[in-house]
């Protein structure tokens, strides 16, 4: 085992939080080093194919899969440089004012230490900096406002424009989606061709993805990645009050200790809190900045109630790109619902593939046979898909805990324990019904709920962001409150997850935690 | 640049595809090309084929002949983290052919048990589209493996994988495939 010369920062992670804070600390004049379990992809890697696609996501999940509503993992997992944002959907709405007060406003779930005002510089200069097309303007009747977007709404297409007839009978109101997509050239990366292969990554750089945008600005800066670096250990000091930097295996899989003077764990909701735990020592015996006890807890995810719907027409199911066409939050107040609680996220207007678990083959999972093969041949034209995305509260019994059990580096196993409250049963219950009277005022041939069993979708909590060591593991820039040069990124610091989809807010939040961590270095770096 | 041009400039990268061995050499190959060279089998055995093609079959029809089993058969072949199947996404514990060898083994005896001591192989057509139809809805009896369902919800991605997921059967459907950089052997 090799000790290496000490660096500024060390990242556990090198997808959309990692690397966000690796461009913000490299550009600082920070030596930075990422450090990454999986390989280190190039956009030729990224084959349009929904074969050639699953290898940008994990295989053999180091996770117990747990609980009445077992997350389902590695469908929306990275494995790579880019993380899970090298093959997300790039939807990029942002949170609302009443999701950061949630417990304040009714007494349900938690606050975040953070309002929106907090963040909304943030949202804006991330979508300076890599890219956002969308009308804000338009948002508006939601949000405060805020900066225009750098680029106008992406194109539409039938297979959107569609739903919207159905939905104004429902007095829902639709917007120009804001997503992290070219609808013109920018920065040098080019625009959008809607060719629908966003899930299985982007080639061409149109997605911002951030292997084109913040690790390219963290490697210019001269950050360095190390791919195919599996973290087993976060190392403190005898007093355990600093953390003196990681151990790890490296590509040949030999052990290396990486010493630094800080230390940021951006490998995901589930992987971070695993990896605290595993660190523990007689002076943090339940794992490292754990006092709170609350280190693995308020795991939490989306679910999504979609309808199906056939058309005449030709809707050209195939085009355009996976993120949605038009969005909205007419549905996003806690008690939109009567009987359940929580936020809904409406997206419509997506292309769709043939295979994969959101391939058109899956519409109707029930068909096999010759009636899937006669369902293909009237689906390949006419088919579209309404998508209402619901939200969870925080449950401390949802959790991530070690189990039994090795990984290939003799690392413990943990198991992720999940499961949706009748709050939440309700909710995707009744947006299943919304959703099959909005298909029904669209004239649509056919239409349908695709119910199954109900969804996990992104993954939040485990290390959540609070005002003290007493009910959570960091404050609201990721330092966690115990060991001042640990500090969390992602999803994972989030009390409540709202209803839209989150990695304009993960970028929001890592924005603001970096430039904190670089204003406040010189009492920060161990 | 045109939007022709850009994809024409983002295909012909360097790209891995589908290793199958043919007289002590690597081939490359489209499953549907192995399987009409009957290329040898490297992971399943020859009853465990026969169950997978004729589920494949009944799941989706052409799978047999796009090559389902030379499909699965050569993932089974490789290290995990270089698989291209659908199990790698629904959380299924590698290797990967321990979840196969249960699940077509529990097919087989299931239907020995229901179906006059046949195995699923050989039972008619119409038998095997009853019993997928029990076994996606848990309902076959005596079922002894993984649950049905999620059996049904990996095979059938296979099939629809080899038979609906190509280049190939894009074309077959008449669906616009539009690669911004196409796998290679049209697979």
């Amino acid at each position: 085992m090799a000790t290496l010369e000490k660096v500024d920062v060390v990242i556990v992670g090198a997808g959309a939080s990692g690397s966000l804070f690796a461009s913000v600390l490299a550009k600082a004049g920070k030596k930075v080093v990422l450090l990454e379990s999986g390989p280190d992809w190039q956009m030729s890697d990224l084959i349009s194919s929904d074969f050639w696609g699953r290898r940008v996501k994990p295989a053999g999940i180091p996770f117990l899969l747990e609980g009445k509503n077992p997350y389902g993992y590695a469908y929306q997992a990275g494995w790579g440089v880019g993380g899970a944002a090298l093959h997300y959907f790039a939807n990029f709405p942002r949170y609302l004012p009443n999701d950061f007060k949630v417990k304040s406003e009714h007494n349900r779930g938690l606050d975040w230490p953070v309002s929106y005002a907090d963040l909304a510089p943030y949202y804006d200069k991330v979508a300076q900096e890599i890219g956002v097309s969308g009308d804000a303007k338009a948002e508006e009747i939601w949000r405060p406002k805020g900066e225009p977007y750098p680029m106008p709404p992406m194109k539409t297409f039938r297979n959107g424009q569609v739903w919207l007839k159905g939905l104004e009978s429902a007095g829902i109101r639709m917007v120009p989606a804001a997503v992290g997509m070219n609808s013109t050239e920018f920065k040098g990366r080019p625009a959008c061709l809607y060719d629908g292969w966003c899930h299985v990554g982007c080639p061409i750089g149109a997605l911002a993805n951030p292997v084109v945008t913040y690790l390219a600005d963290a490697r210019k800066a001269g950050a360095e990645v190390r791919a195919l670096s599996t973290v087993t250990r976060v190392l403190t000091n005898d007093a355990g009050n600093k953390v003196t930097g990681v151990e790890y295996y490296d590509a040949r899989r030999e052990k290396q200790v990486q010493e630094a003077r800080v230390v940021i764990l951006a490998a995901w909701s589930a992987q971070n809190p695993r990896l605290m735990m595993i660190s523990a020592t007689d002076k943090h015996p339940k794992g490292l900045a754990n006092s709170s006890g609350l280190l693995g807890k308020y795991m939490m995810a989306h679910y999504a109630s979609g309808t199906w719907a056939l058309f005449d027409e030709d809707v050209e199911p195939h085009m355009g790109t996976i993120g949605a066409q038009y969005m909205s939050y007419d549905r996003y107040d806690k008690t939109s619902k009567k009987g359940a609680f929580g936020s809904t996220y409406i997206v419509a207007g997506t292309a769709l593939k043939t295979s994969d678990l959101g391939g058109f083959a899956n519409a109707r999972i029930d068909l096999f046979g010759q009636p899937l093969a006669d369902f293909m041949q009237r689906a390949k034209r006419g088919i579209t898909r309404l998508t209402a995305f619901g939200e969870e509260m925080p449950n401390v019994e949802n959790r991530i805990e070690l189990a039994d059990g090795k990984d290939e580096f003799g690392m413990p196993l943990a198991r992720i324990v999940h499961s949706f409250d009748q709050d939440a049963v309700a909710l995707w219950n009744a947006n299943f019904e919304e959703g099959l009277a909005i298909a029904k005022a669209t004239g649509a041939k056919e239409f349908w709920s695709a119910r199954g069993n109900q969804p996990t979708i992104h993954l939040f909590g485990g290390t959540i962001m609070g005002s003290g060591a007493g009910d959570s593991v960091t404050d609201s820039y990721g330092q966690t409150h115990e060991i001042p040069n640990l500090w969390v990124a992602g999803p994972g610091l989030f009390p409540t997850e709202g209803a839209s989809n989150p990695t304009y807010t993960i970028f929001a939040v890592s924005q603001r935690g970096a430039e904190q961590l670089v204003s406040k270095w010189g009492t920060v770096a161990g | 640049m045109s939007e022709i041009e850009r994809r024409a400039l983002m295909k012909g990268a360097a790209l891995s595809a589908l290793a199958f061995s043919v007289g002590g050499a690597q081939v490359l190959l489209s499953p549907r090309q192995a399987h009409a060279q009957n290329i040898p089998y490297r992971t399943l055995s020859p009853e465990q084929v026969e169950i997978l093609e004729a589920l494949g079959e009944t799941l989706v029809p052409g799978a047999a002949a796009a090559g389902i089993s030379h499909f699965v058969d050569q993932q089974l072949s490789i290290p995990p983290e270089e698989a291209l199947l659908e199990a790698r996404i629904l959380n299924i514990r590698s290797p990967y052919a321990n979840f196969y060898r249960a699940a077509l083994g529990a097919i087989d005896r299931a239907s020995y048990a229901n179906n006059d001591n046949r195995a699923f192989a050989k039972i008619s057509a119409n038998e095997r589209r009853d019993f997928v139809d029990q076994m996606r809805q848990n309902k076959v009896a005596g079922w002894q493996g993984p649950p049905g369902p999620f059996v049904y919800l990996v095979m059938r991605s296979d099939a629809v994988d080899v038979v609906y997921g190509t280049m190939d059967g894009y074309a077959a459907l008449g669906v616009p495939y539009m690669a911004h950089i196409e796998p290679v052997k049209r697979w």
